[in-house]
This record gives C-alpha cells, sequence and structure tokens, in this order.
C-alpha cells in the first residue's frame, strides 16, 4: 500500500511527460520491490495478487511485467518515447533479477522463501535473454537514446553519492557506444554488465525512495551495513611476488629449462647414482654369499639368453615374440577348462546362471525404468 | 537355448511396459465419460432445425478458394452418426487419445452432378459449419476447431474438445469426420474421367484421379473401416502389433504424414497381410513380435507394392494384375480395395521410398541391436534434424505464387507445390543425394478455414536430404552437355541460369558446368549454395526464406573467417620432415625405428590445430614474424620407438630417466646436424621444425609388458606412462582410420568437442572418450544411417550424451570390427565387476562411463577418473537441454546467430562461485568464444592483471634479432591450465573445478561434498570461511584472476538450472 501511496503522490506532484515516464519505470520496478515487502508481511493487495500470480507460473509474471510497460508510456506518444521506453523496460527486467538474487544474497533468514525466490530468479533469466535479443535487435537505432537514459542513471547514482556506482554508470555509458561498433556478443555482454552497474545504483535509490515503509526501510539499511561488510577485495598483480600465480608460473617455466647441458648433466648425475646403488646392492649379496651363505638358484625357463650381460647386444624384440609364440602353443596342449565332464557342467551351470542374473537385473532395470516413466513413447 | 530364451524375454518384458503406457485405458468409467460425451454431441446435432436453408455465406472464403458453384442447401439431420476408427476396435494408441464419430451425409442435401467442380467439397464443408455452429452452444464442449483430414484443406473435418476428462486427468477429441456412403454413382469416379471443369489444357478437359479418389475415399470410408474393424476385432495380437507400429510411426516424422503413412494405412496393410488376398501371412498362432516383423518384412521387401496391393473381392480376380497397374498408372502406390478405389492415393514415390526404407532399418534394428532393438525403434525419436544431413526449411508465409493457378484443380496447390520443390532439388542434386524429402505441413489445428484457405501457409516447408557419399556431394561443378547439343544446353542454361558457364577442360573437352569453388574445409557449403541458388532461380523465392541449416555451427570452430584445420596440410608436412629426419640419425646408440603421432591435430580432431608459428622454423629458414605473434605454442605430442635392447635399467623411475637421456641426445644431433632447434625440461623434449613444436615420446615395449604383469591384478587403477602411451598410440591410429573412412567425423568431433569444453566440462570428459562417443555414431548408427553432415552429428551426439544408459550398460566402440564374441563376453565381465565395485563402495567416486575397445576392454585408458557419476548427470542435463535448443532452432522459425551461439554460451548461474580470467593474458586470446560477464552473485575479488605475461609478442620484440624472439617463445604455456592445477592441489576436497580448456575466460567453482555437509542454514561463520578460501584461490591466480562471485546456487536445482535457462529462450 505505501508503497503504491508515494508513488501516486510522486504522480501527481510532477506532470511532465518525462516524469510520468520515470514513474511509468518505477511502477515495474516496483514488482521485485513489492515481493520483498510481501515477504515482511505487508499485505499490499495489488502486490498480492501480482504476486501469486508469479508464484503459480514464472511466465505469467514476465508478462504482466511487459504489458504493464506498454500500456503505461503508451496513449500514442513519440515513437522515439516508446524505444527509450522498452530500452528501460529492459533494463527493468534486468534489474529484476539482480534484484531477486541479490536479497536472498545478502538478507539471511529468507531462507524459506529461496524455493519462490528462484524460480523468480529464474524468471528473470529468461527475461534478461528476451532482453538481451532485444537490445540487440535494436541496438543502433537506441544508441541515442540510450546515451541519454544513462545520463539520468548517471545524475541518479551521483545522488546516491555512491561513487563506485557512478564511475561504473559512467563506464557503461563509454562501453555502449564502444559497443555498437563492436561485435555482436561483445556488445551483448557488456551491456548486460551496463544493466547490472546501472541497476544497483538505482536500487539503491528506490530503496530510499521507500522510506515510507518501515520494514523495507530497515531491510535497505540492513543490506546496506551488509554490503560495506564485504567489500570486494583487490588483489594486485603479483608482479613481484614469484610465489604465487602468474609470476610463479613464469618463473617455474624458465627455472624447468635450464638447457640441455644442465639436464643432462642431471640425468647423468642420476644414472650415476642409481647405477652406484645398484652395484652396492648387488655387492651386499655377493658379500652375503661369499659368507658362507647360501642362495637360491632360480631356474629359468625358455631359451637362454643369447645376449652378452656386459655388451647388451641385441636379444631383439623378435626373440621375446618367439618366445611368447611358442608359449601361446604349448598352451594350447595343456588340458582345457572342459576336459572333465564336471568342468563342462559347472561351465555350463554358471553359464545359467548368469543368464538368470543377467535376466533378474534386466527385470530389475526395467522396473527401475517404469519408475522414471521410461517406457512412454511421447 | 538360453541365450534366444532371454533375448526374446527381455524384449518381450519391455514390450509389454510399452503397450502398457500407449495403449488406451478401457475402463468402463472412462468408456462411460466418452460415450456420454458422444451422445451429447448426438444430442447437440439432433437439435439442428430441419431445412435450415444453408447458403455460402457460413463459410464464404473457402467455398470462393475452391472454386465451387451451386452450393446452397436445405439442412437435413445426418443418415446416421457412427463411433468409428481405431477406438472402436480398442487399437487407439497414446497419447492421441480421440473418437472417430462417422457422420453420414444425407442423400437429400445433394443432388446427382454435385460430384462435379468442387461442389460436394463445399457442401460438405457447409453442412459442418452448421454442425460446428450449433456443437458450440452445448455446454459440455469445451471447443470445436478445424482440422484436415489427412492435411487435405479441401476436406476439412470437426475436432470436438470435451469440457471432461478422463480418469488420471487424460484429454481426449472427438473427430466428427463426414462420409458419403452411396451418395453419388461410383462410375461417374472412375480416374480417368474429368470432374472439375476448370482443369483443361486449350479445351482439353484433364482427367482428375486425385479429386475423384478425394469424394470416393468419403464414400468408401465406413465400408473399409467396417472391414478393418472386423479383422482387428477379437484378435488381440493383431491390435497390440498395430499400437506398436502405429508408436514406431509415429516417432519418425518423415514417414508418419500425408503424403505416406498414417494409424489407417497401417491398419489396412496389416489387414491385407491377414486377409485371403493377403495370402494369409499374418495368422493366428503368431505372436506380436512375429507380426510385427512380417509386417515390416512385408513393406521393405515385397515385390508385390511394384504391382500393387489388390484387396479381391470373394471369388472374382479374372483381371490380371498388369492390367490394373495400368489404371492405376497415376498413383505410385497401390492398396486397392475391394471396391476399386485407391486408398493409397496420396502416397508420393519419395514417400513410400522413405517408408520402405525406414521399415528395412528397422528390421536391422531387430537383428542387431539389443532387445530386438527396442530402443531404437520405438522409443528414439527420428524426426528431421537427427535424421536428413541437411535440412532446409521454406518459409513461404504469403507467397502468393503458390496459388498462383487456384488453390484445388485436381490436386491442391500446395501438394503442387511440394512436387515442383522435389523435381527441382532432385535435379540440382542429381547424384549427390540419397534421398530427399519434402514435406509441408501447411494446414495445422489453428486454421480459419471459414476464411479461405490463403492462410493455410504458415507453417514452414521443410526440406530433408540424405547425402550417398561426401565425394560425390562435395564435388565442385555440375557436368553438362556439350554446347554442341543444342538442345540440352539450352536446358541446361535454363535450369542453372547465370550460374551455367562453358570450360574447356583438360582433356580438350568443351562442355557446360556450373561450379561452386570452395576450400576443402569449406565444401559443406556447396549444397548449400546449390539449393539457395536453384529455389531462388526456379521460385523466385528471396534468400531470406530460404532457411539452410548447414554452417550454422561452424562460427565456434573459426579463427576468425578461417578454419584453421586448413592448417592441417602444412602440419602432416611437417610431421612427414620430422619423421624422415628422426629416421636418418645414426650417431645415437640406438636407432629410432618408429615415428607415430599421438596429437589429436594430427587426425584431423583437434577443435583448433595449431597455425605454424613464425619463430618455430629450423634456423635455416628465417620466416618473418608478422604481427600478432603469438608467444605461445602449443606442442604436439609425437610419439617414437627405439630399436630393442637388452640394457634398459629394469626400475621405473631409472628408465624414465633414460628415455629422457635418450631424447636429450635425440635433440642434441637433430640440432648439430641440421640446425634444428629444440627446447627441454627434465620430462619433456620439444623440437623445433617447419613451425611447429613436436614433443617427443618414446615408448618402450619392455615397459609395457611390465605394467600387464601388473595389471592383471587388477592392482593399478592409474596406468603407466608407457601403457598410456601405448593406449594412446593405438587410439591415435585407429581415430585416424575411422576418420578415413568418414570424413565428416572430424568435423563433428570437433563440434563435439567445442560444446562440451563451452560448457566448462573440459575436466569432466577428456578428447579421446569424446572422440569415442562420436566414433559410436558412425559404428552403431542405427536406427539412423552414419550422419554425413557436422550439424546432424553433433545433434546425435548430443543425444547419445543425455539418453545413454550408461548405468546399466558398457558402450563398445569396435572401430575395426574385430571384437569378437569372447571380447564381449570379456567387457561385459569387466563392467559388471566394475559396476559392483561401485554399488559396493558408494563414497568412491569412481567411474560412471564406461567405454570399451579393442585396446582397452576394462575401460581404464579415458573415463577411469572422469566423469563421476554427479559429473555424468550434470553432462547429460546439459546435453539434453541443448539437443532439445538445437533440434527447435533446427525447425522453427528461429535463425539469427544468437541463437546458434546459445548453443555455445554456458550460463554462469549453475556454480557455486565463478572465477573470471583477464581474457588478455589466455594464451591464445583469439580461441574466446564469447567473453563472459557475470550479473549476479556478490563480487569479493578484483585482480589486476599482470604485466609480465603477453599472449603476442610486443612490437618492441619485434625488432630484436631472432634468437632473442626465440627465447621469447614459450612451449606449453597455459596459466590456465597452473591455475587450475594449483587450486586442486590446494583445495582438493574444498571445491570442484570447472573449466573450458580451450581458451574461455570463465571457471566455475563447486563446493565439494565435504563443506557443503557442513553448510548450515544461517552459518554466518562458514560462509565467511568461503569467502576467505576464495580470495585464496584468487591468491593463487594473482595477475590472472580478474574478478571471483559468489553466487548462492542452491545445490538441488543444479541439475535443472541450466535446462530452464535454455529452453525458456525460445
Amino acid at each position: 500500500m505505501a508503497a503504491e501511496d508515494s508513488h501516486k503522490k510522486m504522480k501527481k506532484r510532477k506532470h511532465t511527460k518525462k516524469n510520468i515516464e520515470q514513474n511509468s519505470v518505477k511502477e515495474n520496478s516496483q514488482l521485485p520491490e513489492s515481493e520483498d515487502n510481501f515477504y515482511k508481511g505487508n499485505k499490499d493487495k495489488k502486490n498480492k495478487k501480482k504476486y501469486s500470480g508469479e508464484k503459480g507460473d514464472t511466465k505469467t509474471v514476465g508478462m504482466s511485467n511487459i504489458k504493464d510497460e506498454s500500456d503505461a508510456p503508451g496513449g500514442g506518444k513519440k515513437k522515439s518515447k516508446k524505444l527509450r521506453a522498452e530500452k528501460k523496460k529492459n533494463d527493468k527486467i534486468a534489474k529484476a533479477e539482480v534484484n531477486d538474487v541479490g536479497t536472498p544474497c545478502n538478507d539471511e533468514g529468507q531462507d524459506e522463501f529461496s524455493d519462490k525466490k528462484e524460480t523468480s530468479n529464474e524468471a528473470g533469466e529468461c527475461k534478461m535473454h528476451k532482453s538481451m535479443k532485444k537490445k540487440r535487435k535494436n541496438a543502433k537505432t537506441l544508441d541515442v537514446s540510450e546515451v541519454d537514459k544513462l545520463d539520468n542513471e548517471g545524475e541518479d547514482a551521483a545522488e546516491q553519492k555512491n561513487d563506485e556506482e557512478k564511475v561504473g554508470a559512467t563506464h557503461t555509458e563509454h562501453e555502449d557506444l564502444m559497443a555498437s561498433f563492436r561485435g555482436l556478443s561483445e556488445a551483448e555482454t557488456s551491456r548486460s554488465a551496463n544493466a547490472r552497474n546501472s541497476k544497483k545504483a538505482r536500487k539503491i535509490k528506490k530503496k530510499d525512495r521507500l522510506l515510507v515503509n518501515q520494514s523495507s526501510q530497515e531491510n535497505s539499511v540492513e543490506k546496506k551495513g551488509e554490503a560495506e561488510e564485504y567489500e570486494v577485495y583487490e588483489m594486485s598483480s603479483g608482479d613481484e611476488d614469484s610465489s604465487k600465480g602468474m609470476k610463479k608460473w613464469i618463473t617455474e617455466y624458465h627455472q624447468s629449462r635450464p638447457g640441455l647441458k644442465v639436464l643432462q648433466e642431471r640425468i647423468d648425475d642420476f644414472i650415476a647414482a642409481h647405477e652406484a646403488q645398484e652395484e652396492q646392492a648387488r655387492r651386499e649379496r655377493e658379500a652375503k654369499a661369499a659368507e658362507g651363505g647360501w642362495t637360491v638358484v632360480v631356474h629359468h625357463k625358455g631359451r637362454k639368453k643369447t645376449s652378452d650381460a656386459e655388451s647388451g647386444t641385441v636379444v631383439g624384440s623378435v626373440a621375446q615374440a618367439a618366445v611368447l609364440d611358442k608359449m601361446a602353443k604349448r598352451k594350447n596342449k595343456d588340458a582345457g577348462p572342459d576336459f572333465y565332464r564336471f568342468q563342462r557342467r559347472e561351465a555350463h551351470r554358471n553359464e545359467i546362471m548368469m543368464l538368470q542374473s543377467k535376466f533378474e537385473q534386466d527385470k530389475k532395470r526395467i522396473q527401475q525404468m517404469r519408475a522414471e516413466r521410461k517406457f512412454r513413447p511421447y | 537355448m538360453g541365450s534366444e530364451a532371454t533375448y526374446t524375454d527381455s524384449t518381450n518384458l519391455k514390450l509389454r511396459e510399452l503397450l502398457k503406457e500407449a495403449q488406451h485405458d478401457y475402463s468402463p468409467e472412462s468408456t462411460k465419460i466418452i460415450n456420454d460425451f458422444v451422445c451429447s454431441i448426438k444430442k447437440a446435432i439432433d437439435q439442428i432445425p430441419e431445412d435450415l436453408q444453408v447458403t455460402a455465406d457460413l463459410g464464404p472464403g473457402f467455398v470462393r478458394d475452391i472454386g465451387a458453384d451451386k452450393v446452397e442447401f436445405k439442412f437435413k439431420k445426418p443418415k446416421s452418426i457412427e463411433i468409428g476408427g481405431s477406438y472402436s476396435f480398442q487399437c487407439v494408441a497414446k497419447p492421441d487419445v480421440h473418437v472417430d464419430l462417422f457422420l453420414r451425409l444425407p442423400k437429400e442435401c445433394f443432388y446427382e452432378k454435385d460430384y462435379l467442380n468442387y461442389r460436394y467439397h463445399a457442401k460438405r464443408f457447409l453442412y459442418l459449419c452448421i454442425i460446428k455452429k450449433y456443437l458450440k452452444l452445448s455446454s459440455l464442449i469445451q471447443e470445436v476447431r478445424w482440422s484436415t483430414f489427412h492435411n487435405e484443406a479441401r476436406k476439412p473435418f470437426l475436432v470436438v474438445y470435451p469440457a471432461a476428462r478422463l480418469s488420471g486427468n487424460a484429454a481426449f477429441f472427438v473427430k466428427i469426420i463426414p462420409t458419403s456412403t452411396s451418395l453419388f454413382c461410383a462410375s461417374k469416379l472412375i480416374l480417368e474421367r474429368n470432374n472439375v471443369r476448370s482443369l483443361n489444357q486449350e479445351g482439353v478437359l484433364q482427367a482428375t484421379p486425385k479429386y475423384n479418389s478425394s469424394i470416393l475415399e468419403d464414400m468408401f470410408l465406413e465400408d473399409n473401416f467396417e472391414f478393418v474393424k472386423r479383422t482387428f476385432m477379437g484378435w488381440k495380437e493383431l491390435g497390440e502389433a498395430l499400437i506398436l507400429l502405429k508408436v514406431w510411426a509415429r516417432q519418425r516424422s518423415s514417414i508418419y504424414a500425408h503424403d505416406c503413412l498414417s494409424g489407417f494405412l497401417i491398419s489396412i496393410i496389416m489387414a491385407y497381410l491377414a486377409s485371403k488376398s493377403g495370402k494369409n501371412r499374418i495368422n493366428k498362432p503368431m505372436n506380436v513380435i512375429q507380426i510385427l516383423r512380417i509386417t515390416l518384412d512385408f513393406i521393405a521387401n515385397s515385390k508385390i507394392w511394384d504391382h500393387g496391393l489388390y484387396f479381391q473381392p470373394d471369388g472374382e480376380s479374372n483381371i490380371s494384375n498388369k492390367d490394373r497397374r495400368k489404371q492405376f498408372q497415376s498413383f505410385p502406390v497401390i492398396i486397392c480395395d475391394s471396391f476399386g478405389f485407391n486408398l493409397a492415393f496420396r502416397m508420393s514415390l519419395s514417400g513410400f521410398q522413405e517408408l520402405r526404407d525406414e521399415a528395412s532399418l528397422a528390421l536391422s534394428c531387430i537383428d542387431k541391436c539389443k532387445d530386438g532393438g527396442f530402443d531404437e525403434m520405438f522409443m528414439t525419436k527420428i524426426d528431421f534434424p537427427a535424421k536428413y544431413d541437411y535440412c532446409i526449411r521454406l518459409n513461404l508465409k504469403g507467397s502468393r505464387e503458390v496459388y498462383s493457378c487456384g488453390f484445388c484443380l485436381d490436386e491442391e496447390c500446395w501438394r503442387k507445390y511440394e512436387q515442383k520443390v522435389l523435381s527441382i532439388i532432385d535435379q540440382a542434386l542429381r547424384g549427390r543425394t540419397k534421398l530427399v524429402r519434402v514435406i509441408w505441413r501447411n494446414a495445422t489445428f489453428e486454421c480459419n478455414i471459414e476464411d479461405g484457405l490463403s492462410t493455410l501457409d504458415g507453417e514452414a516447408l521443410l526440406i530433408g536430404i540424405s547425402i550417398n557419399s561426401m565425394e560425390e556431394a562435395f564435388k565442385q561443378a555440375v557436368m553438362g552437355p556439350s554446347p554442341e547439343e543444342k538442345d540440352k544446353a539450352l536446358e541446361f542454361r535454363k535450369f542453372w541460369g547465370d550460374k551455367a558457364t562453358l570450360r574447356w577442360f583438360r582433356d580438350g573437352k568443351i562442355a557446360e558446368v556450373a561450379v561452386w569453388e570452395h576450400e576443402e574445409s569449406e565444401r559443406h557449403i556447396i549444397i548449400k549454395e546449390i539449393i539457395e541458388h536453384v529455389l531462388s532461380h526456379h521460385l523466385s523465392l528471396p534468400k531470406e526464406n530460404i532457411i539452410s541449416i548447414v554452417d550454422q555451427l561452424d562460427f565456434s570452430l573459426r579463427h576468425g573467417n578461417k578454419d584453421p584445420i586448413s592448417f592441417s596440410v602444412n602440419l602432416l608436412k611437417a610431421f612427414d620432415n620430422l619423421s624422415k629426419h628422426l629416421r636418418l640419425l645414426d650417431d645415437i646408440p640406438l636407432r629410432i625405428s618408429s615415428v607415430q603421432p599421438l596429437d589429436s591435430a594430427f587426425r584431423l580432431t583437434s577443435v583448433f590445430p595449431p597455425p605454424p608459428h613464425p619463430l618455430a622454423y629450423e634456423d635455416s629458414v628465417g620466416v618473418k614474424p608478422q604481427k600478432l605473434t603469438s608467444t605461445c605454442i602449443q606442442p604436439l605430442e609425437v610419439m617414437i620407438q627405439l630399436e630393442g635392447s637388452g640394457n634398459w635399467p629394469m626400475d621405473d623411475l631409472a628408465m624414465e630417466k633414460t628415455k629422457s637421456a635418450f631424447l636429450m641426445k635425440i635433440g642434441e644431433s637433430l640440432q648439430e646436424k641440421w640446425g634444428i632447434s629444440c627446447t627441454a625440461t627434465e620430462d619433456d623434449v620439444d623440437v623445433f621444425l617447419s613451425g611447429y613444436a613436436f614433443r617427443l615420446k618414446i615408448l618402450h615395449e619392455r615397459g609395457l609388458s611390465l605394467v600387464q604383469k601388473q595389471g592383471n591384478a587388477h592392482v593399478k587403477r592409474v596406468l603407466s606412462s608407457d601403457k598410456k602411451l601405448f593406449v594412446r598410440g593405438q587410439h591415435s591410429s585407429m581415430i585416424n582410420g575411422l576418420r578415413g573412412r568418414y570424413p565428416i567425423y572430424g568435423p563433428v568431433v570437433r563440434l563435439a568437442k567445442r560444446w562440451v569444453s563451452a560448457h566448462l566440462f573440459s575436466n569432466s570428459l577428456t578428447e579421446e572418450a569424446i572422440e569415442l562417443l562420436v566414433a559410436y555414431l558412425f559404428l552403431k548408427p542405427l536406427p539412423f544411417r552414419p550422419p554425413s553432415s557436422r550439424i546432424t552429428g553433433f545433434l546425435r551426439f548430443l543425444r547419445l550424451l543425455s539418453e545413454y544408459d550408461w548405468s546399466f550398460s558398457a558402450l563398445i566402440v569396435d572401430i575395426n570390427g574385430d571384437l569378437t564374441p569372447e571380447d564381449d563376453k570379456e567387457i561385459n565381465h569387466n563392467f559388471m565387476s566394475n559396476q559392483r565395485e561401485y554399488k559396493d563402495n558408494m563414497q568412491n567416486i569412481s567411474p560412471a562411463m564406461f567405454v570399451a575397445t579393442v585396446y582397452d576392454k576394462a575401460s581404464e585408458a579415458w573415463t577411469s577418473v572422469s566423469p563421476t557419476a554427479a559429473e555424468l548427470r550434470r553432462l547429460a542435463t546439459y546435453a539434453a537441454s541443448s539437443a532439445k535448443f538445437l533440434t527447435s532452432v533446427i525447425m522453427q522459425n528461429l535463425n539469427d546467430s544468437y541463437r546458434w551461439e546459445c548453443l555455445f554460451r554456458t550460463p554462469l548461474n549453475n556454480y557455486n562461485a565463478v572465477i573470471l580470467l583477464h581474457r588478455d593474458k589466455l594464451p591464445f586470446p583469439h580461441r574466446l568464444l564469447f567473453p563472459s560477464e557475470i550479473n549476479q552473485g556478490r563480487k569479493i575479488l578484483h585482480g589486476n592483471p599482470s604485466k609480465i605475461f603477453q599472449p603476442f609478442l610486443l612490437p618492441g620484440d619485434l625488432r630484436g634479432s631472432l634468437e632473442e624472439m626465440k627465447n621469447k617463445l614459450m612451449v606449453n604455456f597455459d596459466p590456465l591450465r597452473y591455475f587450475i592445477h594449483d587450486i586442486e592441489r590446494e583445495f582438493p576436497e574444498k571445491f570442484k573445478v570447472w573449466y573450458d580448456s580451450l581458451g574461455g575466460d570463465a571457471i566455475g567453482l563447486t563446493f565439494g561434498n565435504k563443506s557443503s555437509k557442513k553448510r548450515g542454514r544461517n552459518n554466518n561463520c562458514e560462509d565467511k570461511d568461503v569467502v576467505d578460501s576464495l580470495r585464496a584461490v584468487g591468491e593463487l591466480g594473482k595477475g590472472f584472476v580478474r574478478n571471483i562471485y559468489l553466487l548462492k546456487a542452491p545445490k538441488n536445482k543444479l541439475r535443472h538450472g541450466y535446462l530452464r535457462s535454455v529452453s525458456d529462450r525460445d
């Protein structure tokens, strides 16, 4: 109610077309806002209606939102204004999203509504896409009005004395101009960023205007407080610190490539150490044997080694392959697993058991699929 | 006996389940609801006053457009209203639950000669108009709409929607179909007669077979229906088979169409097979599967179709089939009822070919697929985008040309137009295509027939093209006749318009040709250009109304305007060069016996095969670096094998060191002999040759056999380096072979890889796994044929990923067809034990995807680490919504490039936190598809870019000496990879990282299992903890990280988020 009232008052106060348009903008942006109020137990009839609509079907909200938009600035205004209005509508839609996402982030204790918010969040998202698309289509024609509008936003932000937001707004203004000359995709993203920044500025502004509403006032104060608490952490480029990040990676990269010579030396060292170790182990073994102990002599199956252990001339893969081949041949001669009748019987039984278990499994699977309605061919 | 029994049994089980879903529930309650509703319709019709004067004013548009004269009559009550259609013999298949009401038109309303000049059609329509008017008054009826009989606009009927619903809230509706039993003398409507007087050529009246059939159809509708009903009544198996066949046909939009199959025609064909005229091919003792098979086999293979199917009235068969064929010469397919009327008069030749093709595919599904092809036949949707290699939409809305000769003569103008388009495309693509299908479903439900027929062009006309062989299809020239054959040459010129030119060939021949010149990588556009050219030339359609789905996704594979795949030629040359040099080396202890490529760029499946780098040439060759010379270079791995030797150390580590020593020696001697420079770390040696950096790897066979011994004991999950190399070598050569067989394989893989990484799944699905998945599409294409276009292949990849039942079956990719039944058994055994392990140990993040190949029967190579079950679920959800989205973009009238881009734009709201990177610090910034921005969540960190790394050489660097510049070149330097590695090392449990290895600028983080359990509701402290660790993550990427956002994506919603955000866009 309160929101409505303040809104009406404003309407009465200002009669210029521009302001009417601004109001219309406000009326729409009120929607997500009023949701907040609703959560807090503010029973505004109109809001409630709208909200319940949203509960039922997120899409309808999108529709009504858009309808509101086109109604408000309607009444036969000039084309350029319509375009502007449309642009604002898009912004609004985007804002709705930011708003919705923003609140769950900041307001703890509203978790019970998180589900609903999600839906609206998603609605916002889809609207966002729509708006992005529209924007792109209108990109060229809208350029002028956009800048114009962004000016307004810049002012708003200034009112708010939120320096950072202002920078954002002006920055995006610049971006916007650039965007029209750049590629499509780039334009879109920069715009969505733009929408986001300017939105924040306006969101806070709106909050202040709704002072009449006690709860929402608290709400906004609370939010501001939190926002300050979690300020963005600025991180340096780290170019002086080689323990982390880019500098570290580059340093490591260069360190890992000291040149062939150094690397070869390292490997030689390693191999030498390794050989020494082995040599020592061998010597120890021999020493043990010499001490009068005894070692197990293992019989080596197969062909004798053809190569000299010292010179290491070819034993060759051929020989190895031959051995393997031979082994494979010999294997065939061995008694197979179905040599005895009981073996065969057992194998047969096993197979049947396996098939049975597979069939059981299939059946279970089918049950599961039926539960998932996987058999519905449409 | 055992295997056969289970095979049919589990099929049977599934069929039973399917039938349960598809059969309408004929319970007393629902029957009562339906009967009551039908009664109320009858009552409403009964209340229409007799002798009401009916004039054309009820639907002036319709009467005008079909060109009828003398349409006034006095309304009489219908002769009878009977329930007919498949509902009456309990064969209606869900979801299309409807009741046909046959409304027999009273003879009193018609004159004897009303079969002439569309008077019958007009009166039939006006009669329905009256009924519609009165039905609307009834409160039990929610809505009455027009629809058209098999898309024939001149024969509309009424669809009545009840206010009531069946149990379970199932909807049903009633179709009111007028019939005209014994209204006219059938002999006046024999096919040779002309009954539309305005159809003449210079005064000579022409036969109107289609028009006559259209009236005859109404006259014999009830009789034929009675015959079908008699056959099906009380024959349960036959009825079930009919329902299954309906399901089968409905899944195939290319055959369940007005010029091909309908539910009624299926039942007629089955009734034929069960009748004496059909030699009782179907008889009582058969079960459902047998009936199904016989019917499909008859459709696919029977020679009887050449002469036609004839229902013979008892004891009367004195006319030979040939004479009859002559009688029906104007129809490609004949199913003649006992009255001498062709029931299949709408069927077109292309439709029939398609039908036979689909039927034979279905038969091979039954034979070759598991569970008797159940999934392939009944559960897989075969729509235009997935079936045809090229889909083309023609937007003909408001195009007057379509009905310039009047709406309806013998045929309707839309059918005529279909034929015209088909013949043009057929001629233009002769030799290139296997099948062209043109369908225009122009008469949809929403049309308002009263206002005339000109509005019936809202739907787009669809053209589907299947390609025979790529070689033929992508030919650049259409050869024409020599100019000496004047008539033919003139014809050629007329057909091809300004594209026809005279050319002198090398063999001295001179001929007319039409040429489309394109680079190798752009050949697929040729078909599109040909079609656009001929259609706009012959139909004077503006280009923007011809939407061909061919190259819309190419943007994702391009660098600027160029597809980097064209660099592959250089690459392969460079590789040959390398292997020649390597083999020639003789001053190393062991000679090199083989050189094998490993990197995907060598087998043309890399998304971005690297371009030759100006600084990676041999010393002797100086190539001047241009602007924008990259500082990073991708190394391409090459595997070499050395001569055998017994002197290798047996120890793992020592062996690796020895390999490195060998590689360094090789590098050194390349440098000395040919001035080929190289760079090395302790593990890798990179050789610069012909513009590429080759990373050499040694495969040592001995190491392999060592590992195999260990592997048998199931000790190691992680493969040793030699085994890995071996497997990669095998994979590489097999995929290369496959790519040779299917030229389109490469582009499909590249799209698939791009999609996977664009949605930040680089960590979840390895490149090789993607290659195998796509290979599966080509090797086991049923129920399709192997794809021949990149978009079709890509769509099928998405569907495979989303629909495959990973938890229940192994994916076996048998590239060269050399798996024996024993191998299959072994694979299945491995799979089962794998599953058991998984079930035993639920917390264990075990692999969810089992992909087996000849060289890897236990699926250890590519999917043993990832994706996990959760990752796979996410992948499948993304794939499902992308597939759905792609289908709708192809089928619907949305073709702006933004929509196509959406397929590769990933929503960033499905993560707990998102890290955005500095784009200009990516090693290859030009590979970034879309710059990511975030408009939600809380920004908690902002980092400044590092100044020490630039992806491109600065102008200052370019002035230095070649040596200096070469030192600036960094091999395989990838900050993204290092960053991911650092995060995973520092926070192994806390965060799960999602990223795009192909050059995305966003990284998604989701909380690992442990932290999510701890996360309470209002746990402020926990929140703080998260922020702190995110800051720590940011610190790890100093100089690289731009922003970090904390989002609160609720965990349980993750799975569906993407689905909605994508599908809501349309």
